[in-house]
């Protein structure tokens, strides 16, 4: 009951019409900012830091909230209408969202996106203000044993499910790993493949890789078939819509993914992608339509959408409850309240309830207020398709290299993307799936690290590994992903030599 | 009269300057724009700091210059580190620094070390704290140094720093002051992905080398104990107040995370001695005193001859630990 008056408190703040005002203005401000490719919600965030300092803590806050959210639902826009994520959360909204685009249903991908946004989003919110506590009580029971689990099983639903070929898949996750070794090691302190360049003791950012790839890898793919007029220019557009049959089959993906990409969220480090990209993959173990995923399935985008949004709310619980930031945005929003005065953690919402419940309250409100401003906008978006690719392939590149620029103002990142854009063709070319690749990317850094700390704080004792009961959870999780696909193989066989029979 | 000696001395420098040099920029010293950067991304206590700064210099009208912050974040500061060496004799570039400064050149991560920057001023100091979860078996911090003599492998150390920054080096100062050996046993787990704290919550690692500044509202709300802190008195208010010293606690050593500023190599006299004296006045402002209550940071102000001896001295402390834990 107290949560419920609470939150009451918490509502007759956020709607106010001035804090009503913030959330509209700093959600456009973030969905413009979430589109483009390498400017992400930390960024959006830490744009408005100076202006945070004229504000009260509540509204700076609301603001930020809305700026935040809004780049949730901005960062699927580009990944659906010109295959390049805004950022990593958006990744996943590449892989159905772009191939439903091409075929012409680019209306219903943005709808959905934006229904899947808002729904996933709610739902987080409403957990997020019942169970803020036990969840932040689970968090912390993640050591770095469940840490290295959670990749290791991130990364094998990813690779056994690279179709038809597992070992391109294992071979593109290797390259991810690569990648994702460069620069200071923190357990030992030492360099690893910079070759004396200062700018990768940083490492190399997963979001050049997805921008090299999918960007840069899409640009240079249309090379070839540019003058010959490969593809078409979309010239007719229907209402940003969904039908009935599209939404019966988006409703329950976005239902599960929601809770799920809460949680991953709320883990500090693990964050939107990492979310977004196990709910992908468990929706495509589960569909019917196998087959249809990675060519335009729209439950394929809906989960992704769903869990993404969930995971940015999760991912304020170790802030507001632990005074631990989970993720650069939390972080960047942090050093605002400090800034503000205010000292987040356990402590905020007996010293500063106003400022805490008009946070959550704005949850709601923001998740609302987009979903509004998302629909009709999308309808101008979409008309991006009805731009020639001679036209919009050289605005994709220079957004590409202005995103880049934007993660680590560094020069040396440009050439990395170069390599990178030539692999995805090469890799195109070869049929080697890309997605293990980029999610060995972004998970291998912490897959390694994990591994190193928990062997280490055991005195090398690999039992750390299956002792916790989340950890021997995980190990069965890992050990399904791998399985499920080999014996739906067989099955398979068996079924046609039957037919064949 | 030290001050107007100073201020004459670089008056009469200042104009040697002007005449000799670059007479157009130094006639219009500040310049138009100054950037102030944070050798980081936005959001870190280096992007606060320079903040603040700015901020404050510009609110009490110290400094009429533009001010816009300028992130260059990349190698933990080594790629600004090597960005001021092309800027060297200029005056429009003022980057703030922390112990890293020392630690990455001694490390050998750049080649570049504060010797390649001109010192301005220290600001400020936060202080390391060692700190435990609420059920910890560890009361004090001496009973953390007895169990690594005894056994360097029973407790382990977390930071988020890479081994041999700044979170690491701090505890191994106490540890070495404490008279405990193989300082290189000692195991150091770096969580780089904003998780130490939680790793700290559930009991993953036994103790946090962390910040007093990080900690404080965890300390102040009972769910992490700190065994001691690093500076020579006791510091804050409250629970805060009560975290003893690692000195009370019998091991003679104090660390400071400063903060200061830096300009490049060979700055014209005539900007060090510009903000030698915007910066004294800086320091003695209501407002600078508000922000440094609001973020619990300790005054440390040093002028830039105190400062550049107070660098090389910690310098050399730096280098004798490093040598004896990774021989190099």
């Amino acid at each position: 009951m107290d949560i419920l008056t609470n939150l009451m408190n918490g509502f007759s703040v956020a709607l106010q019409p001035y804090y009503l005002f913030l959330i509209l203005v700093g959600g456009i401000l973030g969905t413009v900012i979430g589109m483009l490719p390498g400017l992400g919600p930390a960024t959006g965030v830490a744009i408005l830091l100076p202006m945070t300092f004229s504000m009260g803590p509540t509204a700076s806050l609301i603001t930020m909230m809305g700026v935040y959210i809004g780049a949730m639902f901005g960062g699927s826009r580009s990944s659906i209408l010109i295959n390049t994520p805004g950022d990593g959360a958006a990744l996943a909204a590449t892989f159905d969202g772009y191939p439903m685009a091409m075929k012409g249903k680019a209306e219903s991908a943005l709808a959905i996106s934006a229904i899947a946004s808002l729904i996933g989003g709610t739902i987080a919110a409403v957990l997020m203000t019942l169970m803020a506590e036990p969840v932040a009580g689970l968090a912390v029971k993640f050591g770095p044993a469940e840490y290295f689990l959670l990749m290791v099983a991130a990364l094998s639903m990813t690779v056994s499910m690279s179709k038809g070929n597992m070992l391109k898949g294992f071979l593109s996750m290797c390259i991810g790993l690569a990648i994702s070794t460069v620069g200071i090691d923190g357990q030992s302190g030492l360099q690893r493949f910079t070759f004396g360049v200062l700018e990768l003791q940083t490492g190399i950012d997963f979001l050049v890789v997805i921008i090299g790839i999918y960007a840069l890898g899409e640009v240079f793919k249309s090379f070839r078939t540019l003058s010959e007029g490969g593809k078409k220019a979309q010239t007719k557009f229907k209402r940003i819509w969904i039908s009935k049959e599209e939404w019966k089959r988006s409703k329950w993906p976005i239902l599960r993914s929601a809770p799920v990409g809460f949680i991953i969220g709320a883990l500090p480090g693990a964050g939107g992608t990492m979310a977004s990209l196990m709910c992908y993959n468990n929706e495509k173990q589960l569909s019917k339509n196998k087959e249809e995923f990675g060519h335009g399935a729209i439950e394929g985008l809906a989960a992704p959408e769903s869990a993404n949004n969930a995971a940015s709310i999760g991912a304020m619980i170790p802030m507001l409850s632990l005074g631990v930031p989970g993720s650069g945005t939390t972080a960047v929003m942090m050093g605002a309240l400090l800034m503000l005065g205010i000292q987040p953690g356990p402590l905020l919402f007996a010293q500063h309830p106003d400022t805490a419940w008009g946070l959550i309250a704005s949850m709601f409100v923001a998740n609302v207020i987009l979903a509004i401003v998302n629909i009709p906008l999308a309808g101008v978006l979409v008309r991006l398709l009805a731009i020639p690719p001679k036209v919009l392939y050289p605005i994709v590149l220079s957004l590409a290299f202005v995103g880049c620029y934007a993660i680590s103002a560094s020069v040396v990142d440009f050439y990395i993307l170069i390599i990178l854009g030539v692999a995805g063709v090469i890799m195109g070319r070869l049929d080697i799936p890309t997605s293990p690749m980029i999610l060995a990317a972004i998970v291998g850094g912490q897959m390694e690290q994990s591994f190193r700390q928990g062997y280490r704080i055991s005195n090398q004792d690999l039992s750390v590994f299956m002792n916790s009961g989340i950890a021997k959870g995980l190990l069965v999780v890992i050990l399904l992903s791998i399985l499920l696909p080999i014996i739906s193989a067989i099955r398979a066989k068996a079924a046609k030599r039957k037919v064949a029979a | 009269m030290i001050k107007l000696k100073q201020l004459l001395t670089s008056a009469v420098i200042a104009t040697t300057t002007l005449l000799s040099v670059n007479s157009a920029m130094a006639a219009d010293y500040p310049p138009h724009t100054i950037n102030m950067v944070a050798p980081s991304g936005a959001g870190g206590g280096w992007d606060l700091t320079i903040r603040t700064v700015g901020k404050v210099l510009k609110d009490t009208g110290l400094v009429d210059a533009n001010m816009p912050v300028v992130n260059r974040p990349g190698g933990g500061g080594a790629v600004n580190l090597a960005y001021m060496q092309t800027q060297k004799g200029k005056g429009d570039l003022i980057s703030v620094y922390s112990p890293p400064i020392l630690l990455t050149n001694l490390t050998g991560l750049t080649q570049y070390s504060y010797k390649d920057t001109t010192p301005i001023a220290r600001l400020i100091t936060d202080y390391a704290a060692f700190v435990v979860p609420e059920n910890s078996k560890y009361k004090t911090i001496k009973e953390v140094m007895d169990a690594l003599k005894k056994d360097p492998k029973s407790v382990k150390i977390g930071g988020t720093s890479a081994a041999g920054s700044m979170d690491h080096i701090q505890f191994l100062l106490v540890a070495k002051a404490a008279g405990v050996e193989n300082l290189r046993n000692i195991d150091y787990i770096s969580f780089q992905n904003g998780s130490l704290i939680a790793q700290a919550l559930g009991g993953h690692v036994d103790l946090i080398s962390t910040g007093l500044g990080d900690v404080a509202g965890l300390v102040e709300s009972g769910k992490l104990h700190a065994l001691a802190q690093t500076a020579d008195k006791r510091i804050g208010s409250g629970l805060i107040a009560e975290i003893p010293t690692v000195k009370e606690e019998g091991i003679n050593v104090t660390f400071e995370n400063w903060r200061g500023l830096f300009g490049p190599k060979d700055m014209p006299e005539e900007a060090v001695a510009y903000w030698r004296d915007a910066l004294q006045k800086m320091v003695e402002t209501t407002e600078w005193k508000e922000a440094l209550k609001r973020n619990g940071w300790d005054n440390a102000y040093q002028n830039d001859q105190d400062f550049t001896t107070f660098l090389g001295k910690t310098n050399e402390q730096y280098k004798g630990l490093i040598k004896e834990v990774f021989g190099r």
